[in-house]
């Protein structure tokens, strides 16, 4: 039984990384109907432009570590941000009014353009996060040891969930980005500016993916290039697994992959446990076609 | 003026044949991309320092030698493109590649050229049991590695072992024969599975491993993966010993895992530069610092070098670059050929011959002590 929750805390942990991933391909393609590729590259800028601004500034020496961080975050998630942004205008724009295929092939281009930029850039070695920025703490919960840093992943995850969440829901621009996910033509009509609706889901998508290569960094503390390929192809199912366009879905696929891996890995055999997470994706979009929350077709995201 | 592009282009086209054919052209094939390409990159450094020297020292019989590079990706579809495009630039040899199943997509295409192929960090068995007569590697196989992988295991008195691989035939194939020689010794194998390379989270892997209570963990994959299993296995407070492979050898290994995690880490390699006393090891190490500001990383890197003076010694030897000659001549003549990593000769598969793997630990300093 002891096993059970250990290996639990062990998914939810790597869950909570999927979700937060996966928030950023559900908002695109809420609005724009595109899986953009590029996206789990994005987030492989994040861990490497986290890694730069941690060993460059020092932050969490000046401001002490968890403020440190907190600062870390902010600036690589604008800075992921900006990048996706940036992405949006050179690899879709120009191919918003081309059938979808030709973004897809053009997201997909972004993907390997991104990642050979990275390796170009930092080279192809490992690079490594220092370690113990964040002090090593242990939570003892019903006799059960738990790493801070676990807690907090899965903690920053549904904080920045339920944040979106509300932004999307309670704010006049969240109603806007609603609006632009049902009918773009008519949020038009409707006095809407789509292309700053669209701008917005670029900064905020990405920085999420930024955020949670950080944390991928601080955590794990190894890095490479090609990272986002692993996370990206996770987080992608995790987002088709909650229904892909749909918020909290997206949170509820991600952690539900990571405790299906960790079980699966536990009970099954761990070879297979990539394969058990696919069956039961398979399984559960043959009884749901359009994921677990993904019900809501009139009014996604 | 189309016509004198065209009287130039050509111009152009038969000076550079003309200027190509006085040079000894050797080809290389490496992930100069993809998951290893710090391998394939430091492959290339390696040729490319080995080469100047040659040239500066007079050539190989009278011409420069060229190194043509092509990059395999790490992936076998791209190791045939590769291979196919090389064998096509007039090369005599070629040097390459390091994973074993990369190397297996281009052994044929290499041999119908008649292209001597000397691989140097392909270890998996089957590669020269093929008879293939342009093969050779200067690295060991993997049987010779399981069999030191056991003994080390003996010696460090294990009774109830973990295998752990990860499903590359590199790393399953040893993991194998590792297995049935345990197995043979009257240790118990209490857990044998794979994990899947790219990945950051063993937690899984880890508290399942360690419910299985072994004395130690025989792990079979690389040293991304290896470092942090032992960073993670450390944060759990489990100090249970970990022996590697040779793909584990890395300097990044300690930096992924930290040193006090990486500390007791057991792995099994071809000794590195720095455990050379020769004087070709040295002066190889030295050159490569002054050229590149650091020594090389990585032992597969050390190991395309011996494979590129390997093929310069038998062409200077037999005074030809007909493959047959050459490698007749790596098969039987060459004998104990001063190596960067040792005394090479080859047997008539191809393979290096003679005990080349040694038992390396890792110390508080994240230092890589050779063991006695």
């Amino acid at each position: 039984m002891e096993q059970f929750f250990q290996q639990l805390t062990n998914g939810l942990a790597v869950g909570g990384i999927y979700a937060l991933i996966a928030l950023g391909y559900t908002m695109v393609y809420g609005v724009l109907k595109l899986i953009n590729f590029a996206h789990g590259d994005l987030f492989t800028f994040g861990a490497y432009l986290g890694l730069t601004l941690l060993t460059s500034l020092a932050l969490h020496k000046h401001l002490g570590p968890f403020l440190g961080v907190l600062l870390l975050a902010v600036m690589t998630m604008g800075l992921v941000g900006v990048m996706g942004i940036i992405l949006d205008r050179v690899a879709y724009r120009p191919l918003r009014e081309s059938p979808r295929l030709s973004a897809v092939v053009s997201a997909l281009g972004a993907s390997i353009f991104l990642q050979n930029t990275v390796m170009l850039i930092y080279g192809a070695r490992f690079q490594v996060y220092p370690q113990n920025i964040l002090p090593k703490i242990v939570i003892n919960l019903f006799g059960l040891p738990i790493p801070l840093m676990r807690v907090l992943i899965l903690l920053t995850s549904v904080v920045m969930m339920a944040a979106l969440y509300f932004f999307i829901q309670k704010t006049k621009i969240g109603t806007a980005i609603r609006a632009a996910a049902i009918d773009q033509g008519a949020a038009r009509l409707m006095g809407i500016n789509v292309d700053q609706v669209i701008m917005i889901v670029f900064l905020v998508g990405p920085a999420l993916g930024g955020a949670a290569g950080l944390m991928v960094g601080l955590y794990y503390g190894q890095i490479n290039f090609t990272m986002g390929w692993v996370y990206g192809l996770k987080a992608f199912t995790a987002a088709i697994l909650g229904g892909i366009g749909n918020i909290p879905g997206a949170m509820v696929g991600g952690i539900l992959l990571g405790v299906i891996e960790a079980l699966g890995a536990a009970y099954i055999s761990i070879a297979w446990k990539d394969g058990i997470a696919f069956l039961v994706l398979i399984l559960i979009l043959i009884v749901r076609p359009t994921g677990l929350l993904g019900e809501r077709v009139a009014e996604k995201i | 003026m189309k016509k004198v592009l065209f009287v130039s282009l050509i111009l152009c086209f038969i000076g550079g044949t003309a200027l190509a054919a006085g040079t000894v052209k050797i080809g290389l094939m490496g992930p100069m991309t993809g998951a290893w390409a710090s391998e394939g990159q430091e492959m290339k450094q390696v040729l490319d320092l080995l080469a100047d020297e040659l040239n500066k020292e007079g050539g190989l019989l009278g011409k420069k030698v060229e190194i043509l590079s092509e990059d395999d990706s790490g992936d076998p579809r791209q190791a045939a493109l590769a291979a196919q495009r090389l064998s096509t630039r007039d090369i005599v040899a070629v040097v390459g590649t390091y994973g074993s199943s990369i190397t297996e997509a281009s052994q044929n295409i290499y041999d119908e050229s008649e292209i001597i192929q000397v691989a140097n960090g392909s270890t998996a068995v089957r590669l020269s049991e093929k008879g293939l007569k342009y093969f050779f590697r200067t690295c060991p196989r993997d049987d010779e590695q399981g069999k030191v992988a056991a003994q080390t295991v003996e010696k460090l008195g294990f009774k109830n072992v973990a295998i752990l691989h990860d499903n590359t035939s590199y790393a399953k194939g040893l993991a194998d024969e590792a297995k049935g020689l345990l197995e043979k010794k009257g240790i118990n194998i209490v857990f044998y599975e794979a994990l899947t390379p790219g990945e950051r989270d063993f937690n899984a892997i880890l508290t399942k491993l360690k419910a299985a209570k072994p004395d130690g963990v025989l792990f079979t994959g690389y040293y991304p993966e290896a470092g942090l299993i032992l960073r993670q296995a450390k944060d759990m407070g489990w100090n249970v010993p970990f022996i590697g492979g040779d793909a584990t050898n890395h300097p990044d290994l300690v930096k992924i895992a930290g040193k006090d995690s990486a500390a007791g880490f057991y792995f099994l390699t071809a000794p590195l530069p720095k455990d050379l006393d020769t004087a070709e090891a040295k002066s190889f190490v030295a050159a490569y610092k002054k050229k590149y500001g650091g020594a090389p990383n990585s032992i597969y890197a050390v190991l395309a070098g011996d494979g590129f003076r390997v093929v310069v010694e038998a062409i200077k030897t037999t005074g030809s670059t007909d493959p047959d000659k050459v490698a007749d001549y790596l098969h039987t003549k060459l004998k104990d050929f001063p190596g960067l990593t040792g005394k090479i000769s080859f047997n008539e598969k191809g393979d290096r011959v003679g005990e080349v793997y040694r038992v390396y630990k890792v110390d508080a300093q994240g230092q890589f002590i050779l063991q006695p």
